[in-house]
């Protein structure tokens, strides 16, 4: 009984049933697992409910095999996939958005289970599941989801393996290992050598809004400041890094302020305004067309870009140069040409500094006020202007010292501001703020009195990475102001005289009674900076994704064009190196001595082999006797059913003419070392005169063919 | 002789039509000899339906990885393109060099199947061999290098019946394709008729009548002999212990004649093989006479073969219409 039992056992479960088509219970569980897998990948960015549906449509699926429930019906399938369609859009709102269309995908695919019977619908399901692991990407090309995907192709390719027929999972896991590991250095080569397409056509994007920036602020609405720690962007600098205080990132500048609000004002609807034709506002190209040729730039930063649905780049400064080619808009900022779907590596050449150039909108445009609002604020720049003397570095100078003074203080969390005038209010009467507070209100100040400015948003620090490279966050996110002083737009940062350590330190500086720095993630992994055993760990995994999210996805048109170089260089040098240990023998001579090793290498190799193998076919008459007979059938002189080799060689003797006697010889060599007891002397003796004769047939016979 | 004189001597009757012939001689070019290892030229990779989706899936990977300009995309992309290209090549040898060499089955009756065993053999281990010929397909699997498995082909008239070409293919690793390899053989099976018993009562039964019953006389007992046939008699009378011996009484003596069954002529032939076989089990000594043939009486395993052989050679119908009376 028990032997029975472990015989059993051993039996494995078949993929397919016995009548060749229906799938067994064993492959079912195979594909519902990968579905689980794959299910996981999307799960961190798609509602939790899909868990259920799977659960539903495996459990049915699993009645079904037991027998207790039918094969399910059209209406039942159709009724699933409405159900389906009416979950997303109750969902989402929309269908045809990418998140639903992602949602669409992964309840087809798990839908798919219920209508899976043979071995074809199993083949389809795992396609199926490829597209769907694809889906996963458009969420995150991180490493996590990076093992995740390379996990679920295991699993698939077993499947596969296992509905081929494989006897057992043990040798359904050992052909995968083979053909994941055959294939994968093909797959690094075409990686790394097909060349890369910009998009063809438009798809449906992810929307994204991910980082703190906006281009419209209202100081005051709430306390809005993203204080989450997603990423923005990474930087790595060629050549010099920039100090803390010089790493100020400007991505927009906001020129419009209607009392209350501050917006961004688009090169579209500046040319729209103005009746000025959108190339004077915006240009296409690799090289910024508002500055001077010949500045030379200060830094060069290699940025990985996040995906984002606004197509903003931030720039150190005024952007000079890109590596490809980009919007470059007059007031000195960068924009994409489209948004990013997935993170892209772009290098800037910048000045560090406010852009030199005027803006082709006009002084006029950046010294607009509402005619009417925040009196007390005018009448206070008007005093100061008066006391500065119309100087108009002397009156700034004054502005910036009063927000150094007591009590105007630098709080995230600063109080609401409810009036029309609002820059009165918080210069008079609440005093507590943050960069934008500040910036509103220093750009109001100017403006007041005719000096053209304007806020710029951007991003000011990042935290330094002890391989160097940068990370920039949401925290980070910054505004301050530009004036137009003496033919130049100058960077003015308000905050830098109330809050110096905010400058100096990053926003973690700012404790403010409560800790409000990440108040928006209780979980973030930055938590870890106050453990010191833990930081380094963070960094050395951070280091990893970045090497990642650079090396292999940014992995793209510019970077692919830079390794291949990086190759050529690397043969030019070995090149180089040839040239040199044949020095004097020229290029071509030492080439053609690694060619003749080469080749006499093989061919040594081939004549070993040979020569082996003749070696063993002479210790064995009858092997040898075998070789002749096959020599001869590939002649047409094949044996006759149930003819013994001598038999063969004797029949043919009399029509063989010169080669007659020979063949006779064969036989009855071959037949006394078959079968005749021999001593070793006339064995030996026997085996040369075989091997004599039966070169002898093939000899004569060949020359009587031709 | 060479092979291919052998060949066309066996089919120039049969294959008359001009198609049929290029088509067979387009097939020799293709197909592989038997019981030798399968040479790469006689191996063909043909894409299954399955691996036609693969590639257009691969094509689909890749314009969403552009798209999105999305990177593990394209390598998911590359990867499957890498396994396609690598289960191509092992699938590709899995079939090289397996021997086919085949186990013609002991005797097959028309009407029913022919067992035919196919024995495959190579130095490696293969997986997932699938067998195929005329609509019967057996699969197999060479664990250490040997494999065996029966085809059933149908055998549906009495006769010389070539045997179907065969179809040696494999989808393995992945079903992206199937590895496919014909092969020939120039043996022939030779079909019984199918057996039709007339009138079940007619012949003996087996064993019937068959005991040893008539006294032939007495030998030396040797230590086993039954006691009930030991002689008491003899050995109180002369003290030497003999032991009777018995025969079967004779067999029934007949002739199988081809002239006294009723019916056409494959209805004859039925007739005469169910009593060939009828009385092989009853033991009788029996002949055979068919127009133009005659098989002398005789018994036993050989008797049988030799009269079932005949019965399957009888020329058909329509050769006997020309030639011989009926």
């Amino acid at each position: 009984m028990i032997g029975r039992r472990i015989e059993l056992r051993a039996i494995p479960e078949p993929a397919v049933l016995a009548d060749g088509r229906a799938l067994g219970n064993a492959m079912l569980r195979q594909l519902f697992i990968g579905q689980c897998l794959i299910l996981a990948l999307h799960l961190a960015w798609m509602p939790l409910w899909l868990i259920a549906l799977a659960a539903a449509v495996a459990g049915h699926r699993y009645l079904q095999l037991c027998g207790r429930l039918p094969r399910a019906g059209l209406v039942l399938r159709l009724t699933a996939v409405a159900g389906l369609l009416a979950a997303l859009w109750l969902e989402y709102g929309i269908l045809y958005g990418m998140q639903g269309l992602i949602g669409l995908l992964i309840g087809v695919y798990l839908l798919k289970l219920l209508e899976t019977h043979d071995r074809r619908d199993a083949r389809v399901v795992v396609l199926i599941g490829m597209v769907a692991t694809a889906s996963a990407f458009l969420h995150d090309q991180g490493i996590p989801m990076a093992v995740g995907a390379l996990l679920m192709l295991g699993w698939q390719v077993q499947s596969l393996v296992r509905l081929a027929g494989a006897g057992s999972a043990a040798s359904a896991w050992r052909e995968t290992a083979w053909l994941l590991g055959l294939s994968a250095p093909l797959m690094v080569a075409l990686f790394v050598g097909v060349p890369r397409l910009g998009p063809l056509w438009a798809m449906p994007q992810l929307d994204r809004a991910s980082t703190g920036l906006t281009d419209e602020i209202a100081p005051g609405d709430i306390a809005a400041l993203s204080r989450s720690d997603a990423r923005a962007f990474r930087a790595r600098f060629r050549g010099r890094e920039p100090t803390v205080s010089e790493r100020y990132w400007r991505v927009y500048t906001l020129t419009h302020f209607d009392g209350v609000r501050w917006s961004r004002v688009t090169p579209q609807a500046l040319s729209a305004t103005l009746a000025r034709p959108l190339a004077d506002f915006m240009r296409e190209g690799r090289r910024s067309p508002w500055q001077d040729e010949n500045d030379p730039p200060r830094f060069t930063a290699e940025l990985l870009l996040e995906p984002d649905s606004r197509p903003w780049r931030p720039s150190l400064g005024t952007p000079l140069a890109t590596d490809s080619r980009q919007r470059y808009l007059a007031d000195g900022t960068l924009e994409g040409r489209a948004p990013l779907s997935s993170r892209t590596l772009l290098t800037v050449e910048s000045s560090g500094q406010a852009p030199a150039h005027a803006d082709p909108a006009g002084a006029a445009f950046h010294a607009m006020l509402p005619p009417r609002g925040n009196p007390r604020t005018r009448e206070l720049a008007e005093r100061l202007w008066r006391e500065s003397g119309g100087d108009t570095r002397v009156y700034l100078g004054r502005v910036m010292a009063r927000f150094g003074e007591a009590p105007f203080r630098y709080t995230l969390s600063p109080p609401r501001l409810g009036s029309r005038d609002r820059v009165d209010e918080f210069l008079f009467e609440s005093r507590a703020g943050y960069c934008t507070h500040y910036a509103s209100a220093a750009a109001v100040m100017a403006r007041a009195v005719g000096i053209p400015a304007r806020i710029v948003a951007g991003f000011l620090g990042g935290e330094r990475h002890p391989d160097g490279h940068f990370t920039v966050r949401d925290y980070d996110a910054h505004a301050w102001v530009e004036v137009w002083l003496e033919g130049g737009w100058q960077r003015l940062d308000p905050t830098a005289a109330i809050a110096p350590e905010r400058i100096e330190q990053g926003p973690q500086a700012v404790r403010d009674g409560r800790e409000r720095f990440l108040a928006d993630a209780p979980f973030s992994p930055l938590r870890l900076r106050e453990l010191g055993w833990a930081n380094p760990l963070r960094l050395a995994w951070e280091r990893l994704e970045y090497r990642w999210q650079r090396g292999v996805i940014g992995y793209q048109r510019g970077a692919r064009g830079e390794l291949l170089a990086r190759l050529a260089n690397g043969w030019q040098a070995v090149r180089a190196w040839l040239v040199e240990v044949a020095s004097g023998r020229g290029l071509a001579a030492s080439l053609l001595g690694l060619m003749n090793i080469a080749a006499g290498t093989v061919a040594a190799a081939w004549l070993g082999r040979r020569m082996w193998r003749r070696w063993r076919l002479d210790r064995d008459a009858r092997a040898q006797l075998l070789a002749l007979q096959a020599w001869l059938e590939r002649r047409g002189l094949e044996s006759l059913p149930g003819e013994s080799p001598a038999s063969h060689l004797r029949r043919l003797a009399p029509r063989a003419g010169a080669a007659g006697p020979a063949l006779e010889d064969c036989a009855h060599h071959a037949e006394r070392l078959l079968y005749a007891p021999l001593d070793e002397a006339e064995r030996r003796q026997r085996h040369r005169q075989l091997a004599v004769r039966v070169a002898e047939v093939q000899r004569r016979l060949r020359r009587r063919r031709a | 002789m060479s092979r291919s004189k052998a060949r066309t001597e066996a089919h120039a009757g049969t294959d008359a039509a001009p198609g049929k012939r290029l088509r067979r001689r387009l097939f020799r070019r293709l197909t592989a000899p038997m019981a030798r290892p399968l040479p790469q030229r006689r191996l063909f990779l043909l894409p299954t339906r399955f691996g036609l989706g693969w590639m257009v899936l691969v094509v689909v990977l890749l314009l969403f990885g552009i798209n999105y300009q999305n990177s593990l995309a394209y390598g998911l992309a590359f990867w499957l393109f890498a396994l396609g290209a690598v289960a191509l090549l092992r699938g590709w040898r899995n079939l090289l060099g397996v021997k086919m060499t085949l186990r013609l089955p002991r005797e097959v009756f028309a009407g029913g199947e022919a067992r035919l065993g196919v024995i495959l053999e190579a130095s490696r281990p293969r997986t997932a061999l699938e067998v195929h010929g005329a609509a019967a397909m057996a699969s197999v699997d060479l664990p250490d290098g040997r494999g065996e498995t029966v085809l059933a082909l149908p055998a549906p008239r009495r006769g010389r019946q070539r045997l179907p070409m065969l179809r040696l293919q494999s989808r393995w690793p992945l079903g992206l394709v199937r590895v496919v390899a014909w092969l020939e053989t120039a043996e022939t099976l030779w079909v019984y008729p199918q057996p039709l018993e007339l009138e079940a009562a007619h012949y003996r039964q087996a064993g019937q009548g068959r005991e040893e019953s008539d006294f032939a006389g007495l030998r030396r007992a040797v230590p086993g002999d039954s006691p009930t046939r030991l002689a008491w008699k003899q050995w109180s009378r002369t003290g030497v212990l003999a032991a009777k011996t018995f025969q079967a009484p004779p067999r029934q003596q007949l002739w199988l004649d081809y002239a006294t069954c009723r019916g056409d002529l494959e209805r004859r032939l039925s007739v005469l093989c169910a009593r060939v076989l009828a009385h092989h089990r009853a033991g009788d000594r029996f002949g055979l006479r068919l127009p133009g043939l005659t098989l002398p009486q005789g018994e036993g395993a050989s008797q049988r073969r030799a009269a079932l052989d005949a019965l399957a050679r009888f020329p058909p119908s329509d050769a006997i219409r020309q030639g011989l009376p009926t």
